[in-house]
């Protein structure tokens, strides 16, 4: 039974890539197997629960790195599904998918245990990438990370130094955060939405592509003058940082 | 008016104002008879107790009279007494109850052995003009002598009585007009108040039937009514307010939706037809589509944010912080994009500021109109962003561009949903920037000012000064 709900992933997926166990929690079944099939289409493992109470138990069950759960559902609803699984102890990435795009419904999402926030409508490439960030940052190591490697680029957290081959680079403040988050999600997508998010810490909705422009900057400092660019364009999605 | 009075007459005596009324009636009452209780014993209690004392004294004095002389010197004695004007009345009864002599018809005394106080009723000698045989309250003391005649020394106590029953009439007259008074007074407050109900009530059941433009008619009369009314009706407007706000705001999303709706639509259908003659590249064409629908998407969120902020009346989730924070950060994040454009970026911002408000609005709203500078100011202008306290204390974000402007008698227009001037079109956009900017400035109780900007220089000009103004936090 519960080998027929997973559906496995068709492409093969290249190195960086982590395949994902993701369960979906979500009653509208259509929106919910568009989903199962464009997350299984990225390589993920795709699970789907139609409700609160059913997303309870497959999430009790354990075995998901990434948990997607709509906040209105019907027998419960994704708040107290969650709580109850904080409750629990399970503290598995929680990504809510909500129509109610009000600053305090995230809030509230947040607060219940939520780990990040999607108001629908959303981009599917959006939506993959929270996805993934989200199951990267349960990645072990535990204790604070100080340096930050990828390929041939080096962070320094400490000393707030970059090197590239051992070159230092020299970042403004803002351009370093930017780097910082890239380098933690290294070899995933990021989109433009998520970077606002998490390095400028605003929710709104740029007309004019202004983190195309910060990114740009970015790439100038990485990449110019090195053998390969690091810094990649994903289209329709955003960005991706490359060993 | 009668009619419909004696119909709520029924009414009148469920109602709270009138129970009031008759509790405090009967409260009334009960006071009202214990203190005419409390009278009538103090006074008829007094002057008989003060009667009594005398009348005892008198009695002793004859007895004694009696025991020297006998019933003879008695009886001379009480004629003698009586000559001088003694105010007692006497009976002196012989051992059989015949009568001896005595001031007072001998009925009224009663002959029993005991020495006894007694009350009696007697008649009065003079005859009262008309002719009716008047009687006097009297009240005495009645003792059986040695020799067994029977003494009684009374006094005429009918003034006293008379003036104690004056009292209790008086008593029970203010009574009986307070009752009367006091119903009247009960039924015309309860009427009163039952208007003042009436006219809540009449308003309440409009509203639920759906009529929400009902309202209470204010009276003028500054009572705790008329503060009820006014609430009513100022809680009456604002629910008017948000409903048809929403309605609006449903209304609007519907029309505006339905242009970029039927855009993608027809672009989808052409697509189609194309794809399927091989002349157009499906992927082509899901790109192209996908790109329609983010826009419309993005309409969408942004007629929806304009909207919920003109409905909600006021911005959630204010809080107290720095302007020149939140302006540095859109300054942080908006150089760049104008360096790359080939525009001047400065920023001008007056640190130590405080502001009431929402940030992320606050931060769209901001970001609207670096877009729109950026956009619409070509290569080798200027985009200023400056924030400062204007003298009347308010809070002011301004904009500042070097771009074409917008003509004056076009810049009430710019601020409405939609609206894109002539020489915009060729720019991306969909007339929801500065609309935007416009609920933002309202949903924080301040106002978006549009004016010409540094003016003509050389081939540029005359600019865009757009000002967010912000009340300064109370």
């Amino acid at each position: 039974m519960r080998r027929d709900v997973w559906e496995r992933g068709s492409r093969s997926v290249g190195g960086g890539w982590t395949i994902l166990r993701i369960l979906i929690v979500e009653d509208d079944v259509q929106a919910g197997e568009t989903m199962v099939r464009g997350l299984s289409e990225a390589g993920h493992q795709v699970a789907l629960a139609p409700d609160g109470a059913a997303g309870l138990i497959s999430a009790g069950a354990g075995g998901f790195e990434v948990l997607v759960v709509d906040r209105m559902m019907p027998n419960l609803d994704g708040l107290s599904m969650v709580e109850a699984l904080r409750r629990q102890g399970d503290q598995t990435p929680v990504l809510f998918l909500s129509a109610l795009g009000e600053i305090e419904d995230r809030v509230t999402g947040l607060k219940a245990g939520g780990d990040d926030y999607l108001v629908k409508p959303y981009a599917f490439a959006e939506l993959i990438a929270r996805i993934e960030a989200l199951g990267r940052r349960r990645d072990p190591s535990g204790g604070v990370q100080t340096l930050l490697k990828v390929g041939s680029l080096e962070m320094d957290l400490i000393a707030r130094s970059v090197r590239r081959d051992g070159r230092e680079i020299d970042l403004q403040p803002r351009e370093f955060q930017l780097l910082e988050f890239l380098m933690r999600h290294a070899g995933q997508s990021v989109t433009r939405t998520m970077l606002l998010e998490k390095v400028w810490s605003y929710h709104f909705d740029p007309q004019t592509n202004v983190i195309d422009v910060h990114i740009s900057r970015l790439r100038a400092k990485i990449d110019k003058g090195f053998d390969h660019p690091m810094l990649q364009t994903v289209r329709g999605a955003g960005y991706r940082l490359e060993a | 008016m009668t009619k419909s009075a004696t119909m709520r007459a029924p009414a009148l005596f469920r109602t709270t104002t009138f129970r009031l009324t008759l509790l405090f009636l009967a409260l009334f009452a009960a006071a009202a008879a214990a203190f005419l209780a409390y009278i009538y014993v103090m006074t008829a209690g007094e002057v008989s107790q003060m009667a009594d004392r005398d009348i005892t004294h008198e009695l002793r004095t004859l007895d004694a009279i009696y025991a020297q002389g006998g019933a003879t010197a008695l009886r001379d004695a009480m004629i003698e007494r009586t000559a001088i004007d003694q105010p007692y009345l006497y009976l002196l009864l012989d051992k059989d109850g015949r009568r001896i002599w005595g001031t007072i018809p001998n009925t009224s005394v009663g002959q029993s052995d005991e020495r006894n106080i007694v009350w009696t009723h007697f008649q009065v000698d003079q005859a009262a003009p008309n002719g009716h045989v008047r009687e006097h309250l009297a009240r005495g003391e009645r003792q059986r002598l040695s020799g067994g005649e029977i003494l009684f020394v009374g006094s005429d106590v009918d003034d006293i009585a008379a003036y104690v029953l004056k009292i209790v009439h008086a008593l029970w007259g203010a009574g009986v007009l307070v009752v009367i008074l006091g119903l009247i007074g009960g039924i015309l407050v309860s009427r009163n108040v039952n208007r003042s109900i009436a006219g809540l009530n009449a308003v309440v059941g409009a509203v639920r039937g759906g009529e929400l433009g009902a309202r209470v008619a204010l009276r003028g009369s500054r009572d705790e009514f008329e503060e009820l009314a006014v609430g009513l009706n100022d809680m009456l407007d604002r629910l008017e307010r948000s409903i048809s706000g929403l309605r609006h705001a449903g209304d609007a999303i519907a029309h505006d939706l339905r242009s970029p709706l039927t855009r993608l639509r027809t672009r989808l259908e052409v697509a189609m037809i194309e794809v399927e003659a091989g002349k157009s590249d499906p992927r082509a064409a899901l790109a192209q589509a996908l790109e329609d629908a983010d826009g419309v998407l993005r309409t969408f969120t942004a007629v929806l944010a304009i909207s919920r902020l003109q409905s909600a009346g006021s911005a959630p989730d204010q809080s107290l912080f720095d302007p020149s924070r939140l302006a540095a950060d859109m300054a942080e994040l908006y150089q760049p994009v104008c360096e790359d454009r080939g525009l001047d970026f400065d920023a001008q911002l007056t640190t130590g500021l405080t502001l009431r408000g929402n940030q992320e609005f606050l931060a769209q709203a901001l970001a609207n109109l670096l877009d729109n500078a950026v956009k619409y100011t070509p290569p080798g202008g200027a985009v200023m962003l400056r924030v400062r306290r204007r003298s009347s204390g308010e809070v002011e974000f301004s904009i500042t561009d070097t771009g074409p402007g917008v003509p004056e008698d076009q810049r009430g227009r710019v601020v409405e949903r939609f609206v894109r001037l002539e020489n915009s079109r060729s720019q991306p956009g969909a007339g929801l920037g500065l609309p935007l900017v416009a609920a933002v400035a309202e949903a924080h109780g301040g106002r978006l000012e549009l004016d010409e900007g540094p003016g003509k220089v050389d081939e540029m000009g005359p600019g865009l000064r757009a000002a967010l103004i912000l009340p300064r936090p109370s």
